[in-house]
């Protein structure tokens, strides 16, 4: 008794392929001989080998051809803007990126010009300090400051900046910082 | 069309003597189209080399010349792993063009047409990720939407493949029973059997041994011979020899 259809169907693959050795090749064909299903699978599975052999079998579409040169003609430009999708994308998003831009452009100008009306002096502040001064008449250090500071607490005492100096004041290093103070002094 | 993939009621009228004789025929013809394939990589691959040093040198019209025996190979992996023939167009297309860009890098050791395979899979990789296509296909029972098997007089098949592969129906029922494949049966069977390569430069292009690749290929080819030939599975009809598998014949 030779091998049975199981046997036949694990190898017949290999068979086709050539890649079995001349005795399981011999035992395969004696098989085929004398029985009709597996020769029925061998010649269905070796006829759909060749179907999708065919060059017409998933062959590329009508024109295939002709967009592909035109597109290899395209050259370097073509490799930069790889798809047609990516076009689009890179167009949708320039496209929201033009009034996107003008809006932030015109918010910042907006902030721009009201910090300018806050302080017209601009950022930082170089003006000398001139006038009255204020200080904390019951904090440890003695510290001057310009009026409207954060570091300003407790009972306030405005004074000239002149006098704050005599007195033994150091200007506050957020408020006043390197502005100039009067030359006076 | 089911007589083209043979159809068991139809044996069940022939004598052993002819199936023999079919059997025969069938594998040398198969053997023969391997040694005419061989021969012809052999032709293609000499002019390739003269075609890619002159491209490097600047004559890069000639690319087109050099991608000619490629553009089904590619377009046929792209097509069986993307499902989309606009898709597989778009990446088959950019595809060539990176191989043209990187042309210098291909090592001659290697085939041309294996290396611009390779290619195509990654890209392939590449928009799947991006459509998010990776579970699309999947293994259905093909054999149930074919409908009732129409035997026909078996003596018809030899002449029916090449003309068969005329109407546009035989070509889409083709293409259609692959995507029933799952991806990594489909491909190999796609690399093997549509493109042509051996078994050891498909087990190279997927980085899997030569067994897995045989052991793919042998459930693929059954699959879609199951497939295509609904008529085998039927009950009724078939004989008792048959009957007698509970098995089918990839498992």
């Amino acid at each position: 008794m030779g091998i049975d259809c199981q046997e036949v169907w694990r190898d017949i693959s290999d068979y086709i392929d050539d890649e079995l050795d001349p005795k399981q090749r011999t035992a395969l064909e004696e098989h085929f001989a004398r029985c009709r299903q597996c020769a029925s699978v061998l010649e269905g599975t070796c006829n759909v080998i060749r179907l999708y052999r065919d060059e017409r079998t998933l062959a590329p579409p009508r024109g295939f051809h002709e967009r592909l040169h035109q597109r290899l003609n395209q050259g370097a430009k073509a490799s930069i803007h790889p798809s047609r999708r990516a076009v689009l994308a890179w167009a949708l998003s320039a496209a929201a990126a033009v009034p996107l831009g003008f809006a932030l452009y015109s918010a910042r100008r907006i902030v721009l010009l009201r910090l300018e009306h806050q302080n017209p002096a601009g950022s930082p502040d170089s003006s000398p300090v001139t006038g009255l001064v204020a200080i904390s008449e019951n904090a440890e250090e003695k510290v001057f400051h310009v009026p409207g500071c954060p570091y300003l607490h407790g009972k306030l005492k405005f004074l000239p900046v002149e006098e704050a100096i005599r007195e033994g004041y150091s200007p506050c290093p957020v408020c006043i910082g390197k502005r100039k103070l009067q030359k006076k002094i | 069309m089911n007589a083209i993939f043979g159809g068991t009621t139809a044996l069940a009228d022939r004598d052993s003597r002819e199936s023999e004789f079919i059997e025969t025929r069938m594998y040398a013809s198969i053997t023969a189209d391997d040694a005419k394939i061989n021969a012809r990589k052999e032709r293609i691959r000499a002019t390739e080399q003269v075609l890619i040093g002159r491209i490097l040198k600047g004559e890069k019209d000639l690319f087109v010349e050099l991608i000619r025996p490629y553009q089904r190979t590619v377009y046929a992996t792209l097509v069986t792993m993307l499902g989309s023939k606009e898709d597989a167009e778009d990446v088959s297309q950019e595809v060539l063009l990176k191989a043209l860009a990187r042309l210098d890098q291909f090592r001659r050791e290697s085939a041309f047409g294996t290396w611009l395979i390779q290619i195509a899979i990654n890209e392939a990789k590449m928009r799947k990720r991006k459509l998010r296509l990776g579970k699309m296909f999947s293994l259905t029972n093909g054999a149930e939407q074919d409908g009732a098997y129409v035997p026909k007089d078996f003596a018809d098949w030899r002449e029916i493949p090449s003309e068969a592969l005329e109407r546009s129906e035989i070509r889409e029922a083709l293409a259609n029973a692959l995507s029933l494949l799952e991806e990594h049966y489909r491909l190999t069977f796609v690399l093997r059997d549509v493109n042509e390569l051996s078994i050891e430069e498909t087990a190279n292009v997927l980085g899997i041994s030569c067994g897995a690749v045989k052991t793919r290929l042998r459930r693929a080819r059954l699959m879609l011979r199951d497939i295509l030939a609904p008529g085998l599975c039927q009950g009724g009809e078939v004989s008792l020899a048959f009957k007698k598998e509970v098995r089918k014949p990839w498992e």
